[in-house]
């Protein structure tokens, strides 16, 4: 087949395909690609409170951005929440999913339990932690006080209070992750469980042989997903901290949000997303080409 | 599999960048003038728990006594989120006709000639305010005109809890006055269980810029250039002066020593505090004296004070609170009806009604003539100390408070500084030094689009 016949067809098969990549195309671009676009048109200026674009201001704003040691910090912050609730996140889920996959009587049940996280919204979550950690009437500090814990300033301590935002997220996701890996751990086909059973392999060899490699897929776009998700995260950071004390809890779209809609400077803010954009698309790519050559698809 | 999780998951990082633009306010559009000649007017107002009921039962008493004008009351949160939400809404008509905003908004009210000056309406009708208390329309007056009207006006005081100051052996009809005399009670105070952990702190503070800006003025200091931006805009923030440097180290120093306690930013937590006994003494606003009196009802009896100086201040306090503004935009016929609103909640009886409902002091003094607001001050002495404490204020642009189009950046900037100090991560000067900088940036950007 000559190289004209094939750029024939092609063109032919783009023709075809336009119509029906046309209704998912129009959504993307005015859900996805149009925002994307304002947003790198207004991280070039200054706006008005009404978010307009006001004065064309170049590169400043992200010369600004890298400039400023409260950004640096906003980076650094996140990458520790990150750290703090993507690991413990997927270990505990892949903990609890292994837990549950056991046919026993009665387990639906706990299925049910341990999974009913993922209907409770951002906002209930972080409800649940403010009365939880409260600073006068803490239940949490209650309880722990008759294990003879002294009180815990959750809220008011910069270490603790990242702790305690990570632990409303680490328990907000788990739910979802949890049924993520059930399912992949059920699709796991029991011949080769069976197979390595006979030739003798115990629990932990099984798991570690069998059991994780064919699970990887399923880790893999679980800890791909959770990462974006913990960089996006703002609700619970929001309600229970509001970025603080003293910045401690400052995450990127914290800071985005605060610079938007609270000073106004949605240039800034339009930078910050940007270079949030960037970040996440790096990381993304990076996962896809390291971590993925030791996932293993059947 | 691979490509599709690929695409899936990039276009998942793409709803970042997206996020901006997608949040926009969608409210329910503000009800029209219905056809039968009633006028309909949307009002905002950030006024929550008990204020809010006590403003809602304004409300009704208006309605029901104008049948040609009905005023929807809408709650929108707090005074920050109110004033950002009509922010984005300015300008739309989910925007209101009448607004509460509060005292730190003003500048950016003026500034995005949003409204119409309350002064217009008092002028074409020579409405009368000369007994409106003038540390209140000294606030709200820039170039002499009242851009909005006062309506409910505050300032902090001491709260203490008298059965504990007997505890402690101090006479509980003596509060402190001064900074070194709060630091020996709050010691006196404190109290520590057997494992050293501190079951009641001496003093407590919310860490609220609110009481950062009333320590400046009280102090007689200022907070930005230009007369705190009264005589000409602002264009720097100055309060990283001595004054500064003095109220916040003096908080510091009631950390450090163990018998200042620290309930984190929300007021409501230290009054929470409060409460349960935590604290024996803290400071805030005296809107909340109905909350905190009824709280310690039947656990123990609450004292209130003047806001505790240092010594050789001049003492004084700025108004708090929040004022009416009636939109531009609106057809005359709603500016009118707000209008009508706006006298009818300055009236002498709405105001001693409000008073005794919340602890918000009257905006004029012939609202002190109303017998049933005799009758509750007897009652409840606490109350008084607000009303006395704005009368010893001296008017100056530093007691006048600042106006600037980006206060409450400012505000909350001010108070992530004295975390930083509280927590010891960096020195009182250094902290505010770093603070003004920011200030003064904001200002100088708030400057370049909004000066003429």
């Amino acid at each position: 087949m000559n190289a004209v016949v094939r750029a024939r067809r092609r063109g032919r098969e783009l023709w075809s395909a336009g119509p029906f990549l046309a209704p998912s195309l129009l959504l993307f671009a005015l859900f996805f690609f149009y925002p994307l676009g304002k947003t790198v048109y207004l991280s070039f200026f200054l706006t008005n409170a009404k978010g307009e674009a006001k004065s064309f201001v170049g590169w400043q704003q992200y010369a600004e951005l890298f400039a400023s040691p409260d950004f640096q910090h906003s980076l650094w912050t996140t990458l520790l929440f990150v750290l703090l609730t993507v690991l413990p996140g997927l270990l505990l889920a892949l903990l609890l999913a292994l837990l549950v996959e056991k046919p026993l009587r009665g387990m639906a049940f706990f299925r049910t339990l341990i999974i009913s996280p993922v209907t409770v919204s951002v906002a209930t979550a972080s409800t649940i932690g403010l009365l939880l950690f409260n600073p006068s009437i803490s239940l949490l500090t209650y309880g722990l006080k008759f294990f003879g814990v002294p009180d815990i300033a959750w809220l008011t301590d910069p270490f603790w209070a990242m702790i305690s935002v990570s632990l409303v997220t680490v328990w907000m996701g788990l739910g979802f992750h949890t049924i993520l890996l059930l399912g992949g751990l059920q699709a796991i086909p029991q011949e080769l469980l069976e197979s390595a059973k006979i030739d003798g392999a115990g629990y932990l060899k099984r798991l570690r042989h069998v059991v994780l490699p064919l699970l990887s897929p399923t880790l893999f776009f679980v800890l791909v997903v959770s990462v974006i998700g913990a960089f996006q995260s703002f609700g619970q950071i929001n309600i229970l901290t509001a970025g603080g004390p003293s910045r401690s809890t400052h995450v990127l779209v914290y800071s985005i949000y605060r610079d938007a809609f609270f000073n106004f400077q949605f240039g800034s803010a339009s930078a910050q997303a940007i270079v949030l954009f960037a970040i996440l698309l790096l990381l993304t790519l990076l996962q896809f080409t390291v971590v993925e050559r030791k996932v293993h698809y059947q | 599999m691979k490509k599709a999780l690929l695409s899936g998951m990039l276009a998942l990082s793409l709803g970042t960048a997206s996020v901006l633009v997608g949040c926009s306010n969608s409210e329910e559009t503000s009800a029209d003038a219905a056809s039968n000649g009633v006028v309909e007017l949307t009002l905002w107002h950030a006024m929550g728990g008990g204020a809010g009921k006590g403003l809602d039962a304004i409300v009704q008493a208006f309605n029901d006594s104008h049948d040609k004008i009905k005023v929807n009351a809408v709650f929108q949160g707090s005074y920050d989120d109110e004033f950002n939400k009509y922010k984005t809404a300015q300008g739309s008509d989910t925007a209101p006709a009448l607004m509460q905003v509060y005292d730190i908004g003003t500048r950016y009210m003026i500034d995005s000639e949003a409204a119409v000056p309350v002064q217009k309406f008092i002028d074409a009708e020579k409405y009368d305010t000369s007994d409106f208390e003038k540390n209140i329309l000294n606030y709200y007056t820039l170039d002499g005109k009242l851009y909005s009207m006062p309506f409910n006006s505050s300032n902090p005081i001491l709260y203490y809890n008298k059965d504990a100051f007997k505890e402690a052996g101090l006479d509980p009809n003596q509060p402190p006055k001064t900074w070194a005399e709060v630091n020996e009670d709050a010691k006196k105070l404190t109290k520590k269980t057997g494992g050293g952990q501190t079951e009641r702190y001496g003093m407590s503070m919310a860490i609220y810029g609110w009481f950062f800006e009333q320590y400046m003025a009280n102090q007689l200091q200022l907070y930005a250039n230009n007369g705190n931006g009264r005589q000409g805009r602002a264009t720097q923030a100055v309060f990283n002066n001595d004054a500064g440097v003095a109220f916040v180290d003096w908080w510091k120093q009631g950390v450090d020593s163990g018998t200042f306690g620290n309930f984190g930013r929300k007021t409501a937590d230290t009054q929470a505090a409060f409460a349960a006994g935590k604290t024996a003494m803290f400071i805030d606003s005296t809107a909340a004296v109905r909350g905190v009196v009824d709280g310690a009802q039947g656990k123990f009896e609450v004292g209130t004070a003047e806001l505790p100086k240092t010594d050789g201040a001049p003492g004084g306090v700025i108004i708090g609170g929040g004022s009416m503004w009636i939109m531009k935009d609106q057809p005359e016929a709603k500016q009118k009806a707000a209008w009508e609103f706006i006298k009818f909640m300055a009236d002498p009886k709405t105001q001693a009604v409000w008073h005794t409902a919340t602890g918000y002091f009257p905006i004029r003094t012939k609202a002190y003539d109303v017998q049933e607001l005799k009758d509750f001050d007897a009652k409840y002495p606490q109350f008084q100390t607000a009303v006395n404490q704005l009368h010893n204020t001296k008017p100056s642009e530093a007691t006048s408070g600042a106006v600037i189009g980006v206060f409450p950046e400012a505000r909350a900037t001010v108070e992530t500084t004295i975390e930083d100090v509280l927590l010891g991560k960096k020195t009182t000067k250094d902290s505010l030094d770093g603070a003004a900088q920011k200030v003064t940036d904001a200002l100088g950007k708030y400057n370049q689009l909004y000066a003429k």
